[in-house]
């Protein structure tokens, strides 16, 4: 298969490089970036283990041609924090332990952080719909939910 | 090993010369969340698969006098966040609000939706029944309105143009699913209904997941047409519906439970837009 030149901005970061037409985006992600926060879960856009951001949009890396985000701006949950200082919803999932096998989170960060920054203060049902498509199959959602409100400010009358 | 050819294109004329050029061998893909799939099960080896994800000229929703017009490329994401629709075609807005779940509608477009002509399409649905056309159009042959969702092998679609609704008509779109996120419709209905001197004036009933395309509901109409769209008369019509539909059973639903629920959505679809009348 002939290879295809592209270029992308990964974390900040200008990416270069060539690709056959059937790569995923998220298997050039972890295997040829070795940056492996994003998770292969069902590979057909069920779960959302594979959520990145391209242009700020929380879409799903299985989902994606890799030669199909030539040009575009990419973040996955390793370019969240600012060196060792963790997002707000990074820090917000360990202070809720909106954690157990960890598997999704990645996923359920980046879809809460692109919620945030679309609604700075979504109530409860606005936070289970926009994560609806995420999968938690064990922590339940509880504290998913209570550490993404836990980063609504509440603003000052 | 999955083998296809890829093509990237950035505007209209390019894309028809490729169709051209490449013809049964094509294949569009926008948001390929619909694509993604058949490449994994090899449906697509072979093929030419023309990205068309990034022609912005496609992406617009923009008002006119009596309709909504519509870009093939705009996202579910666009139309469920669109005051003009919001405001002319809430069925459109409903069906979108409800569609897979946020990362998949940032992805996935209006024209993918109904170009893929699955029965269970959620845009055909509320399109069908705000009486839209879908324009497309092909290098060998210019430009032609589809009321039905008949493509060729080189059209592109070019856009989606929505009758507005008014001050006295509105429309809604409910859906059945196994789940609330990422599920195929077992039974979805959109409806729009325009309201005259206190009598029903126009009804259109579509349906979905019910027969092999999306169909509109004539006998539903039909017994709508000039009662005072009350409960009863919402009742009487909605249990019409089982002349209009032929359900078949798959590992989703059998088809008397899409029967059943049928009525039951309509019903509720149409009591819907009896609220958004009356306000």
């Amino acid at each position: 298969m002939i290879k295809h030149e592209i270029e992308f901005t990964l974390n900040g970061k200008k990416r270069r490089l060539a690709i056959a037409a059937n790569e995923l985006l998220l298997n050039v992600i972890r295997d040829d970036m070795a940056l492996t926060g994003t998770k292969y879960g069902c590979g057909i856009g069920e779960c959302a283990a594979c959520t990145v951001l391209i242009e700020g949009k929380a879409m799903l890396a299985c989902m994606l041609l890799a030669v199909s985000v030539n040009g575009k701006s990419i973040t996955t949950v390793e370019g969240l924090s600012q060196g060792n200082e963790l997002s707000p919803i990074q820090q917000a999932f360990i202070d809720k332990g909106a954690v157990q096998c960890g598997f999704c989170t990645p996923g359920m960060v980046l879809a809460s952080h692109a919620l945030l920054t679309e609604n700075p203060a979504p109530s409860e049902n606005e936070i289970r719909d926009y994560l609806r498509g995420n999968h938690c199959r064990c922590t339940g959602y509880k504290a998913i939910v209570q550490a993404v409100q836990s980063c609504v400010k509440v603003p000052k009358r | 090993m999955k083998n296809f050819k890829y093509v990237n294109t950035a505007s209209v004329a390019e894309v028809l010369k490729v169709l051209g050029q490449e013809k049964v061998n094509s294949y569009l893909v926008a948001g390929a969340t619909n694509a993604m799939p058949f490449i994994r099960n090899g449906k697509l080896n072979n093929k030419t698969l023309i990205n068309i994800r990034n022609i912005e000229e496609l992406r617009y929703i923009r008002e006119t006098d009596k309709k909504v017009l519509i870009g093939p490329l705009t996202t579910l994401a666009d139309l469920e966040k669109s005051e003009i629709l919001q405001k002319f075609a809430p069925a459109l807005v409903e069906a979108a609000r409800n569609f897979a779940d946020p990362t998949i509608r940032n992805s996935a477009t209006i024209g993918g939706n109904i170009a893929s002509a699955s029965p269970a399409a959620d845009t055909a649905t509320p399109l069908l029944a705000l009486n839209a056309d879908v324009i497309a159009v092909s290098a060998a042959r210019g430009e032609r309105k589809i009321p039905t969702s008949e493509f060729f092998i080189d059209e592109l679609i070019t856009v989606i143009e929505v009758p507005k609704n008014t001050a006295n008509s509105s429309s809604w779109f409910i859906k059945l699913g196994l789940r609330n996120a990422m599920a195929i419709s077992l039974v979805n209905v959109a409806a729009c209904v325009a309201i005259e001197d206190g009598k029903v004036s126009q009804a259109s009933v579509a349906l979905g997941s019910v027969a092999a395309t999306p169909v509109r509901a004539k006998m539903v109409e039909k017994a709508l047409v000039g009662t005072a769209f009350s409960a009863q008369d919402i009742e009487a019509a909605a249990q019409e519906v089982g002349g209009d539909i032929s359900p078949i059973t798959d590992v989703r639903a059998s088809g008397e439970y899409r029967q059943e629920m049928a009525v039951v959505l309509v019903k509720r679809t149409l009591k819907r837009i009896g609220n958004l009348l009356n306000r």
